[in-house]
């Protein structure tokens, strides 16, 4: 073993309720792959090796919600078995897609989707990571993007704060020349409100930005909402909050106004949090 | 402009401005210009006028933008697109430097300004008073963005007059346009056939020659005049009520309206992107995973972001209000203070490109309406003010001139560190040019450790050769700092700032306030007073720290003690092993019998620390132009340029740390600048 490969901390990528897409962001940073195997000793990844770990962990990456009873008990244990937890994507920092449950009635969705509901073990609610236990540090996404991973790692590995800032995709949207899909396209773009980290993907191909990293810091939810209700129907600007990051807490509100229109009498018995 | 030889206008025949665009490309420029893209006019390179957007027209409105076909050959019927010039002259990311890590030692590499020969074509005269504002934010010294400065001087400048104006236009009233009269190579007027060809320089009348345009006839030149005065009446009413407005807005630091905007302000940086002059930017690190190659990059930044104004400990402007305040008032009022010139041009851009439509000019007509409307004429107080006309943007003479400082980032070898409490460390450098320690006592210096992004630390002494750092470990950066064996490498930038004014206490009494760190940029002033005792009067020492093992120096006090000085200590709180006093600073100076009230103030700790005790100072009858303190704020590039410290009339950085309390004036402990 080289002196490289000798005391590598222990990485650890572990999933909930979730798509294993942000895992697999891993793998996609093809290039990489080499040097971080080598400086980093993966003990449990699930997408790339069959063999499995108990920790303990110097690094866990978390990727999915907390969704069954049985993720809610794994999760504290995880915690316990590692020095750092990095939530990885918008089902482990948020909730996820699947969070639009958290308004309805949870068994006769269930009920609605699995012919056989009585064996589905599932929690009311999907909720992030951050609800059960502390969180060092979140990369955004659905999925992450491979650069704030790559960023992340190189910060671990080199001993500084990774480089993830709270700034609006309008900034990464700006600096890479596009023109505003909001202003010049009336789209609802909802790039002020979002987190930075993508690199402005969906403007830059012409498509309004729809939240996938989530709210910023700040997020003037009303005052974006209270502009497009302008020219839209109310109900066509709640849709726009009831996506990956709905249970977020700045998105949460018009969100679940979302999903009680579209499920009469499911929204009003939203849980109180 | 000066040493220009007059030339008549020409006139050049619309079919013939390719001609142009040929010659500025076999002359070796690539020439940008506007095109119609994605539903905008953006500026980008173009190779014949069959890249311009002929016909196009844009329709402009708070938050709203479109374009539209109107079937005119006119090449340039439309205003300002989203996008300034900045985006060539100041990119939105440009490496710095290079820093290498190689057998235990670190070389740092500056990047060398390597820029494009450009040619603008179709710069507006509202772009054109931005770049001369840019010119002063960056390259009018001291310090001077090299980058902007090789990419301005590169680029040729081929302007056009406005002969249309949209509804958020408003250049009239910053007095910047609609008539392109200044910094310009060659101007063009559109006309129904062709152009009128005027010169601004000789670089332009070398160009005007090779061009061979026709006479230009009177009819041309009435019909240019025409145009020009059609776009100018279209902005009558539409403009802010510029006279006097920086001490204006200044009055209104206080305004409800401040609360209300934020409620609309999306806080998104829209504006500050699109505005062409504003230039304040950030530096990361980009390296390989290992740190051994890390490049830094400056990228533009905004002051609506949330980790702009941020330090290790706190926010300086956490709320959405402080930040829409910190914008307008920078903008519009002390702009003039730092620059000489309005920060705002005029051209429309942060209310057309605002998401939810937020039109600064109502924003200021709200917030600090001209006198007249706030008083009743008989009332209304002669003010100098409103009888000074705007400073007339041009460029001063030092403009793209070489830096009159030059700070290059210097090798500096640890040669031991110290404890002096659980999470602060003492490191002792020794640099490989001497001459960064030429230190006045209250200077600092931006410390590079490769892979991070430089910080500013101050210098807490110089002795024997060797650079003292006193650190706290409070994140990374500064935890891996303080972790660095003996021998190893890290890159210096400095001094820089200003520091203790040590000659305005000679003669007189000296009081030192500092609390908890504060201490460390203090010492080398007891050091200097200590040198050379006979100089100044007694000297008083007051130290707060929050616990008494968070008292720094605590080998020295006794040290300082015997030579002379009086040294009081209070603690916030403490055990039982404690017998000094508990208390909070300023009691250590209420229960003093101050009969010296000529006496000098320092003072440097936590911001409300130092609030109290010059309340307690002036109290005790030191005048407020006697009391300096140091400032912190969050410093990126430590040389004035890339706006993160700016705080009213001053860059912390470049203009302070340390300032007397009087010439803060009431930013002083204000809430949120």
């Amino acid at each position: 073993m080289s002196p490289q490969e000798a005391n590598r901390p222990r990485v650890g990528v572990v999933k909930l309720a979730s798509c294993d897409g942000c895992q697999l962001t891993l793998l996609d940073l093809e290039d990489q792959l080499l040097p971080i195997a080598q400086r980093f000793e993966l003990v449990e990844f699930p997408e790339a090796t069959s063999r499995r770990s108990a920790g303990p962990y110097d690094v866990l990456l978390v990727e999915g919600s907390v969704s069954t009873p049985q993720q809610a008990e794994e999760i504290v244990h995880l915690r316990s078995r590692t020095q750092l937890l990095v939530t990885i994507g918008a089902c482990a920092t948020a909730g996820g897609i699947q969070a639009l449950r958290n308004w309805a009635d949870e068994p006769s969705w269930r009920a609605a989707v699995y012919p056989t509901p009585e064996y589905v073990g599932s929690l009311a609610t999907s909720t992030p990571v951050s609800e059960h236990v502390q969180v060092d540090a979140e990369l955004r996404g659905c999925p992450i993007d491979p650069g704030q991973l790559l960023e992340l790692l190189t910060a671990l590995r080199i001993g500084r704060r990774p480089q993830l800032s709270g700034e609006s995709v309008c900034l990464e949207c700006k600096r890479r020349g596009n023109v505003c899909v909001l202003v010049a396209g009336g789209q609802p773009c909802m790039g002020p409100l979002t987190q930075a980290g993508c690199g402005a993907i969906c403007p830059a191909y012409g498509r309004a930005c729809y939240a996938c990293f989530g709210p910023r810091e700040q997020a003037n939810t009303e005052s974006l909402h209270r502009w497009f209700g302008q020219e839209r129907e109310l109900i066509q600007v709640d849709r726009l909050f009831a996506g990956f990051n709905a249970w977020a807490p700045p998105f949460r509100e018009p969100a679940g106004r979302a999903v009680a229109a579209a499920h009469p009498g499911e929204g009003a018995d939203a849980p109180d949090r | 402009m000066i040493g220009i030889a007059p030339a008549p206008p020409g006139y050049l025949p619309r079919s013939e401005l390719d001609r142009l665009i040929a010659i500025l490309r076999d002359e070796g420029r690539t020439v940008i210009g506007p095109i119609a893209r994605d539903g905008a006019i953006v500026y980008d390179e173009v190779t014949s006028t069959s890249d311009l957007p002929a016909g196009w027209t844009d329709d402009q409105a708070p938050g709203r933008y479109r374009l539209s076909q109107t079937g005119s050959p006119r090449l340039f019927d439309f205003t300002v697109g989203p996008q300034g010039w900045k985006r060539y002259t100041q990119p939105p990311r440009v490496p710095t430097g290079t820093a290498v890590r190689e057998d235990g030692s670190v070389r740092f590499e500056a990047a060398v300004p390597d820029p494009p020969r450009l040619a603008f074509l179709g710069v507006r005269a509202c772009e054109i008073a931005a770049m001369l504002v840019q010119d002063r934010a960056l390259a009018a010294g001291p310090f001077v963005d090299d980058d902007y400065r090789a990419r301005r001087a590169a680029a040729l400048v081929i302007a056009v007059q406005c002969t249309r104006a949209g509804s958020t236009c408003f250049c009239t009233s910053m007095g910047t346009g609609p008539e392109v009269t200044e910094g310009h190579d060659l101007v063009l007027t559109e006309l129904d056939d062709g152009f009128l060809v005027e010169v601004g320089s000789q670089e332009g009348a070398r160009l005007m020659q090779t061009l061979e345009t026709d006479p230009a006839l009177d009819t041309h030149r009435a019909a240019a005049a025409a145009g020009v005065a059609s776009a100018r009446a279209t902005m009558a009413g539409q403009g802010v009520a510029a006279e006097g407005l920086p001490a204006r807005l200044m009055d209104r630091l206080d305004s409800p309206r401040w609360i209300e905007v934020a409620d609309r302000c999306l806080a998104c940086a829209n504006c500050t992107m699109v505005c062409p002059t504003c230039f304040c930017t950030s530096v990361g690190a980009v390296s390989d995973l290992d740190g051994m190659v890390s490049t830094t990059e400056r990228h533009w930044d905004s002051c609506f972001n949330g980790d702009f104004a941020k330090v290790a400990g706190g926010n300086f402007r956490p709320r959405r209000q402080d930040r829409y305040r910190q914008w307008l008032t920078h903008k519009f009022a002390t702009w003039h203070d730092q620059f000489g010139t309005s920060g705002c041009v005029g051209c429309g851009r942060c209310i057309t490109w605002c998401p939810v439509g937020i039109d600064v000019r109502e924003e200021l007509a709200a917030i600090a309406p001209p006198y007249e409307a706030q008083l009743p004429p008989v009332a209304r107080p002669p003010s100098l003010d409103n009888l000074v006309p705007l400073p007339l943007i041009s460029v001063p003479p030092n403009v793209l001139a070489p830096a009159e400082r030059e700070v290059d980032t210097i090798v500096a070898a640890v040669v031991g560190v110290g404890s002096e409490t659980i999470d602060t460390f003492t490191l002792r450098l020794e640099p490989r040019d001497h001459a960064i320690l030429d230190v006045s006592p209250g200077q600092f210096v931006m410390v590079h450790q490769p892979g991070f992004s430089p910080i500013p630390i101050s210098v807490s002494r110089v002795a024997d050769g060797l650079l003292w750092l006193t650190i706290r470990a409070a994140g990374p950066a500064t935890q891996a700092l303080v972790r660095v064996e003996p021998g190893a490498e890290v890159g210096l930038r400095g001094p820089l700032g200003e520091g203790w004014p040590l000659e305005r206490a000679m003669g007189r009494d000296v009081v030192i306030v500092a609390g908890g760190i504060g201490l460390a940029p203090l010492r080398p002033v007891i050091d200097e007073l200590l040198r050379r005792p006979e100089q100044f009067g007694s000297v008083l020492l007051a130290y707060g720290a929050r616990t008494p093992q968070d008292r720094l120096y605590t080998g020295e006090l006794d040290t300082w003690r015997r030579a002379g000085l009086e040294v009081s200590e209070i603690v916030d709180r403490a055990g039982a092993e404690w017998l000094g006093q508990v208390g909070v600073v300023t009691q250590l100076l209420d229960r003093r019998d101050w009969r010296s009230r000529d006496a000098v103030a320092f003072l440097c700790g936590p911001e409300r620390m130092m609030t109290a005790t010059v309340s307690a100072l002036r109290t005790a009858g030191i005048t407020r132009r006697r009391i300096f303190v140091s400032l912190e704020r969050h410093m990126d590039c430590g040389i004035g340029i890339c706006g993160h410290c700016q705080m009213g009339p001053f860059f912390v950085c470049r203009d302070g740390p340390v300032f007397s309390v009087s010439e803060l004036g009431d930013l002083f402990g204000r809430e949120g600048i």
